[in-house]
């Protein structure tokens, strides 16, 4: 079981630096969650060897509509890698991914550990700052489709990501207008609050669901709350830029 | 075609009067089913209600995101009147028995401290002009079945509007962030509907500028204390019987809505 667990992780790990799409697991091959991220694991791990540092989480499915796409009533959760950053202001390689999307999200950094079941409260005594940011998703998959495991071992399509500026970490970031453009054109605009009701609550969630998997947030992880919007395909020579209310902007060029 | 004008008012004013909704308008008018025939009809439903005694209290805009205008094949926004019979208290129910297919809209409302007459009045003079901004929820409603709507429906048919509440708190436009405000919309206690206001045409500010030179082109032009609905922040959603809806505006405060279940209310 170990060895096809892992075989599934050195796939998806050869997508990612292939760039070339793979299949999902076959329907009578599929797995639970928990098998999901075990592949993860094994799949970040591969990404430790060559010398990758986990740097934090994302979460992902953190809207009720993109739940309901999926048919899941959870979030997923994704590692960051330090490889995975890239600088605000540059340039994203096309080539260098499958069929990359981009999602406006907000961005908190821990100054405190934080993990299991924690409060509102204490989820947000943790933050040292939040700041605007975008992640860059690429399912591994073929088509960008795939069951809730299968998204789950493919590091919740985690690709890339930019983080703009920092903002203190009492900035009420409930109900922030955030617009993602393309060109200097408004392509989808949101409110943080489509991120769980409030981008709080994707911490909450991620202190209790890395815990479960035997990851714990330290102090200086970044933690990207989930998409307030659509996601937006990506081609070269695309100017992308979010906005987020009182927290700023974060932009790059596609390359 | 005097005529056809006449007799599609008629059919609008009796749709909306009995709660009747009939069929799409633009086949009667073959290739004259143009804007300005639209407006024309718009305006003949306008003038038919002031003489019933109803009172223009200001203006809606509508087609500000520009999906829905390229989804309507169109360039810009359109307009619709506000009359005072319109307007609903923050939090009060609205009877069942007004309306024929509503649908809740969450924007911000500008009201005027001056008029502005002038066909190339400025960004500059629309924000001297703006006494302060309110959240607000415009209840748009068709009367023309399913919501089949073109855009020659839509503006004949006054935009689309119904009814439509505003929050208490005024806010003066120095005091929030009109372009990147965030705004969600809960109904029956879940959030249903997000956005921010530049969802309306990049900035409601756009829209309400639109709409002045417009109105003042058509000599009818905008005046100190109407109030302007400057378009949605977000997409729009179903009303049911028996729903509560609350927007939230972040900056400008929140605004609600209910809709009774039966006509005591």
């Amino acid at each position: 079981m170990t060895s096809e667990l892992s075989a599934v992780a050195k796939r998806l790990d050869h997508a990612i630096q292939s760039a070339t799409a793979t299949h999902q697991l076959p329907a009578d091959q599929q797995v639970d969650a928990a098998t999901g991220y075990a592949i993860q694991a094994m799949g970040v791990e591969l990404r430790q060897q060559r010398g990758e540092r986990i740097v934090g989480v994302k979460l992902g499915l953190t809207s009720r509509a993109k739940m309901e796409q999926v048919g899941v009533d959870e979030v997923t959760w994704g590692r960051l890698t330090d490889a995975m950053r890239r600088e605000e202001g540059g340039t994203l390689v096309r080539a260098d991914f499958i069929h990359p999307r981009a999602e406006p999200e907000i961005a908190f950094v821990l100054g405190r550990r934080l993990t299991g079941d924690v409060s509102l409260a204490e989820a947000a005594l943790a933050i040292e700052a939040v700041a605007p940011a975008i992640e860059i998703i690429d399912s591994r998959y073929e088509n960008f489709k795939f069951s809730l495991s299968d998204v789950v071992a493919d590091n919740s399509s985690s690709a890339a990501f930019f983080i703009g500026g920092y903002a203190r970490p009492d900035t009420d970031i409930a109900n922030l207008g955030m617009v993602l453009s393309i060109n200097r054109r408004p392509r989808e605009v949101g409110s943080s609050a489509a991120i769980l009701g409030h981008p709080l609550r994707s911490l909450v969630a991620a202190a209790r669901m890395t815990a479960r998997a035997g990851h714990v947030l330290e102090p200086g992880d970044i933690v990207l709350a989930g998409a307030a919007t659509a996601a937006v395909p990506l081609a070269s020579g695309m100017q992308v830029e979010a906005e987020v209310q009182n927290l700023g902007r974060v932009r790059f060029d596609v390359r | 075609m005097a005529d056809l004008i006449r007799k599609t008012t008629e059919t609008l004013i009796s749709a909306a009067r009995d709660r009747l909704p009939i069929a799409p308008l633009a086949a009667d008018f073959g290739d004259r089913a143009d804007l300005d025939t639209a407006y024309e009809i718009q305006d003949e439903v306008t003038k038919e209600g002031i003489l019933r005694g109803r009172r223009p209290v200001g203006r809606k805009i509508g087609l500000t995101s520009l999906a829905v205008q390229a989804q309507m094949g169109v360039d810009q926004p359109d307009y619709g009147m506000l009359f005072a019979d319109m307007e609903y208290a923050d939090g009060a129910s609205i009877p069942a028995d007004l309306l024929i297919q509503p649908k809740v809209e969450a924007e911000i409302a500008f009201v005027l401290g001056q008029d502005l007459a002038n066909e190339d009045v400025t960004i500059a003079q629309l924000i001297g002009a703006i006494d302060y901004a309110l959240p607000a929820i415009e209840i748009v409603d068709s009367r023309i079945v399913d919501w089949k709507i073109g855009i020659f429906d839509t503006i004949a048919d006054n935009a689309s509007s119904g009814l439509y509440v505003l929050g208490s708190r005024p806010v003066k436009l120095a005091d929030f962030d009109v372009r990147l405000c965030g705004m969600v919309t809960e109904q029956a206690g879940q959030a249903v509907s997000f956005g921010v206001g530049a969802a309306c045409m990049g900035n409601p500010l756009i829209s309400s500028l639109w709409l002045a030179r417009r109105m003042a082109q058509v000599g009818r032009p905008l005046c100190r204390g109407d109030v302007i609905l400057s378009g949605a922040l977000g997409p729009m959603v179903a009303a049911r019987p028996g729903d509560t809806f609350r927007v939230s505006i972040n900056g400008l405060g929140e605004v609600n809505t209910h809709f009774a279940e039966g006509n005591d209310t």
